[in-house]
């Protein structure tokens, strides 16, 4: 693809910003996403194996309805965390998502669809499971299938997106064109070792999840014991899995040298060792997240030589400094998320320790943080209503 | 190379890509509303839950959050992103006008549902594990990161009606293009739609609870009326307001169908007067089944043709009155350096400026004429009609029906001269023209 073709499907408006500043946002806000994406993939799956054994077995007997819980909340977090990489994405790489998007019209459509269905039938397998130990099976496991297929499909838009030659031919092979957008790229390779982080990361969640339990007396010795073994196992068996998978991509597309990807190997390493001890599983979370800002960043990486080998740089792209509504977002942002966040984890961090009702109002922490997010929230409402009203003003009086 | 940024053209046969986007479109619209009215019902009974000392209340709001949980969070959450990846498959220049203009808004409104989806989860399930003053501010602070959401969405798809004023297009700033004159009658009408709504879903739940507490469902179904009824009242007066905000060309369109639309909406305020007032005077009536039938009534009757109508008004634009919903930039931004690209189709042609076009149709011959007519009408009216003789949405049949080549021709000049308001003034070379009555005419209407 031409150029000037790619320079001409760029936004006539041009970025509210500097590129190089969604660019990060979009690595940073990826590797948020992809982390509930996998977690959720790890919690559903291994509760699917689980629903096996919960009725004979007591540890997971009350382990898997946790999982399936995780799941549960995995996916409403994964689908609210996607949504700004793909806010992101598509201010300095337009042309990329739009024709992936246009291409795959009907992929598109039926992604929302099969993300619904697979969620609904989620919901489904969780009641089904709370009501009677070890049900749900089948609709877990179909469950669970179609939300593989939505990812598949989302794999496919992100892959036809950085196929910018090609791009003609799939929209009119032969001179013949195609209106019909049933175009599907899967790069098989590339997909496993994706889905194969799956694997390491639920065996995380785990090593975490016996971790923080262990302080609980309702829990017993030999329950925190199985849960950090098991993922101690889940957590080396599924990294080997997935750093063979990823060093097949990377020669298939020669990048194995590559400084990032390099220090992505080195990354696997450590949590190798790290999670064999499983001396502080806290510390592995945060070492997994480093290793996926990496992925993150390799992704990005591939795509922007892709497209300046094109002669499609991301930093020439103009810029038109909008300056109001990004200080709004970094406000909110760091204020209002940041307390409400912490004032919400902090909560769900007592309570899950906590045996019994917590009571939020004697706890300072927690005092404080809720005052400050109600006074936040209020003084943004009252900034919002302030300032539509003086622009409003301005431009009808 | 005199090429403009048009993409590949997805289209759905019969129907229309934009029709995908409406099915969707209202889905979310559905969940979204229930959830932010849901969410402000919620902390009003907390409130009174706390301040009366009332537990019994907190059952019913244990129910009533696994439904809004599931009814409005999990779909709204999946819907909401689904109207921008549908928007993107069917009118990718519009949704990047949305984008490269409002995306800090977006992103803000994104730190929103941060906290929305996880406080959700929160909320429901640390009902019955924190203290009541604690779960209160929770509620309140839930329902205010709700309205949020509202707040920041509803500057854009104002937008996409229209600025409101002169102002964006000298200045191309984001806070001239989100509040425009129709954006607070517009959110107040939606705040409205939200509190109805709310009432209307919480009496599916508080008349299921009959047979457990006879008497606290029937005290939940009748606040439950006063809700609906003065969301309902919030409605009327703020639509009302929002249609005087609307430009001419939005008139234009409403005219068109205004007897229809009124007589309509007068049957369904009395339908749902009626119904509230039944839920206030005899809530031992509302039965778990009749209350989720209103909802239905309310999707159909209420949603679908509701987003159809505000669809319709935008024509020809799709966002910000500068770009067709064909995807053609219409005029000049000065604030952002945009350009129009109308002198420029007119002078080549769109086959030669799209450059997705294959080379064999670049330029028509007698060989490929139908060939270049069939994708020229696709690329020109297929957002907004469907070209098959079957076609559903808005058919091109229905227009052009028994025309001959030169009548439709007349039809096309007349449009690229502005004839129509609601249509796009796309003026093409003649031969462009012809391709496309040539091909109009083999399909036979």
């Amino acid at each position: 693809m031409d150029a000037s073709v790619l320079m001409a499907l760029r936004d006539p408006g041009g970025v509210p910003f500097y590129p190089v500043v969604f660019q990060g946002l979009y690595i940073l806000t990826w590797a948020l996403h992809i982390a509930f994406v996998l977690l959720s993939l790890g919690a559903m799956g291994l509760s699917i194996y689980g629903t096996f054994k919960q009725k004979s077995d007591p540890i997971w007997k009350v382990m898997n309805p946790h999982l399936i819980q995780t799941g549960k909340i995995s996916i409403s977090i994964l689908i609210v965390l996607g949504v700004a990489p793909l806010l992101f994405t598509q201010v300095i790489y337009d042309p990329n998502w739009y024709v992936a998007n246009t291409l795959s019209g009907m992929w598109v459509f039926i992604f929302i669809y099969t993300l619904i269905l697979g969620y609904i039938m989620y919901y489904w397998y969780y009641y089904a499971n709370k009501k009677h130990e070890g049900s749900g099976k089948l609709v877990g496991t179909v469950s669970f299938a179609i939300l593989v297929f939505a990812g598949i499909l989302m794999h496919s838009f992100a892959v036809t997106s950085i196929m910018p030659n090609d791009w003609m031919n799939m929209y009119a092979p032969n001179g013949v064109v195609d209106n019909s957008g049933w175009t599907m790229n899967v790069k098989v390779v590339r997909l496993i070792f994706m889905v194969s982080l799956a694997i390491p990361v639920v065996g995380i969640f785990l090593q975490n999840y016996s971790r923080f339990l262990s302080t609980r007396p309702d829990f017993s010795e030999e329950f925190i014991d199985y849960t950090a073994k098991l993922g101690t196992k889940l957590g080396i068996f599924g990294l080997i899995v997935s750093a063979i998978a990823f060093v097949l991509w990377m020669l298939q597309i020669g990048y194995l040298i590559n400084p990032l990807s390099i220090a992505i190997v080195i990354g696997v390493v450590v949590l190798l060792y790290m999670i064999y001890k499983n001396n502080n599983s806290y510390i592995t979370t945060g070492v997994l997240v480093v290793v996926a800002l990496l992925i993150s960043g390799m992704r990005e990486l591939i795509r922007f030589d892709i497209m300046s080998k094109l002669g499609y740089s991301i930093y020439d792209y103009p810029v038109n400094l909008e300056i109001p509504s990004i200080v709004m977002f970094l406000l909110t942002f760091l204020v209002l998320g940041g307390v409400g966040v912490a004032w919400l984890l902090t909560m769900a961090w007592k309570v899950g320790k906590n045996q019994g009702i917590f009571d939020g109002s004697k706890d300072v922490a927690v005092t404080k943080l809720g005052n400050y997010t109600l006074a936040i929230m209020v003084l943004w409402m009252i900034v919002y209503f302030g300032w539509g009203m003086t622009i409003l003003f301005m431009n009808i009086l | 190379m005199d090429i403009i940024g048009q993409f590949p053209l997805f289209y759905f046969p019969e129907y229309g890509s934009a029709w995908m986007m409406g099915i969707t479109g209202t889905i979310h619209i559905l969940f979204s509303h229930t959830s932010v009215g849901a969410a402000m019902l919620f902390a009003f009974l907390a409130y009174k839950a706390y301040k009366e000392d009332r537990s019994n209340l907190y059952p019913y709001m244990k129910k009533y959050g696994m439904f809004l949980l599931i009814f409005s969070y999990v779909l709204g959450s999946i819907t909401g992103p689904g109207i921008w990846y549908t928007a993107t498959a069917a009118s990718p220049r519009g949704i990047s006008a949305l984008i490269h203009n409002f995306v800090w808004v977006w992103a803000t409104e994104w730190v929103f549902f941060v906290y929305e989806v996880i406080g959700v989860f929160v909320l429901v399930y640390f009902m019955d594990k924190i203290d009541k003053k604690t779960h209160l501010k929770l509620t309140f602070s839930f329902a205010l990161a709700s309205v949020g959401t509202l707040a920041l969405i509803i500057g854009i798809i104002s937008f996409m009606m229209w600025p409101g004023t002169e102002a964006y297009y000298a200045t191309g700033s984001a806070s001239d293009a989100f509040f425009g004159i129709n954006t607070f009658p517009h959110m107040f009408l939606r705040i409205g739609f939200m509190i109805m709504l709310s009432g209307v879903i919480g009496m599916v739940i508080s008349s299921a609870m009959k047979k457990e507490n006879l008497e606290l469902s029937k005290e939940l179904t009748k606040k439950m009326g006063y809700v609906s009824m003065l969301g309902g009242f919030v409605v009327i007066f703020f639509f009302m307001w929002y249609m005087g905000t609307l430009p001419d060309n939005a008139h234009a369109v409403f005219n068109v169908t205004k007897d229809e639309v009124i007589k309509d909406r007068i049957i369904l305020t009395g339908i749902f007067s009626v119904y509230f007032l039944v839920a206030i005077l005899r809530p031992q009536f509302i039965s778990t089944p009749l209350a989720s039938l209103m909802i239905v009534v309310i999707l159909l009757g209420g949603l679908w043709p509701g987003e159809k109508l505000r669809e319709s008004m935008r024509k020809p634009y799709v966002a910000g009155q500068y770009i067709y919903s064909n995807q053609i930039v219409s005029r000049d931004v000065p604030g952002k350096g945009i350009k129009s690209e109308l002198p420029i189709i007119a002078q080549k042609g769109l086959l030669q400026v799209n450059p997705f076009v294959p080379e064999n149709l670049k330029v028509i011959t007698e060989e490929n004429k139908l060939e270049a007519g069939k994708l020229l009408t696709r690329m020109s009216c297929s957002n907004c009609h469907s070209l098959e003789k079957t076609g559903k949405y808005r058919p091109l049949k229905d227009r052009l029906q028994g025309m001959d080549k030169d009548a439709i021709k007349a039809t096309l000049y007349a449009m690229g001269e502005g004839a129509f308001p609601y249509m796009p003034t796309l003026k093409l070379p003649e031969e462009e023209y012809d391709a496309i009555a040539a091909y109009i005419v083999s399909l036979k209407y």
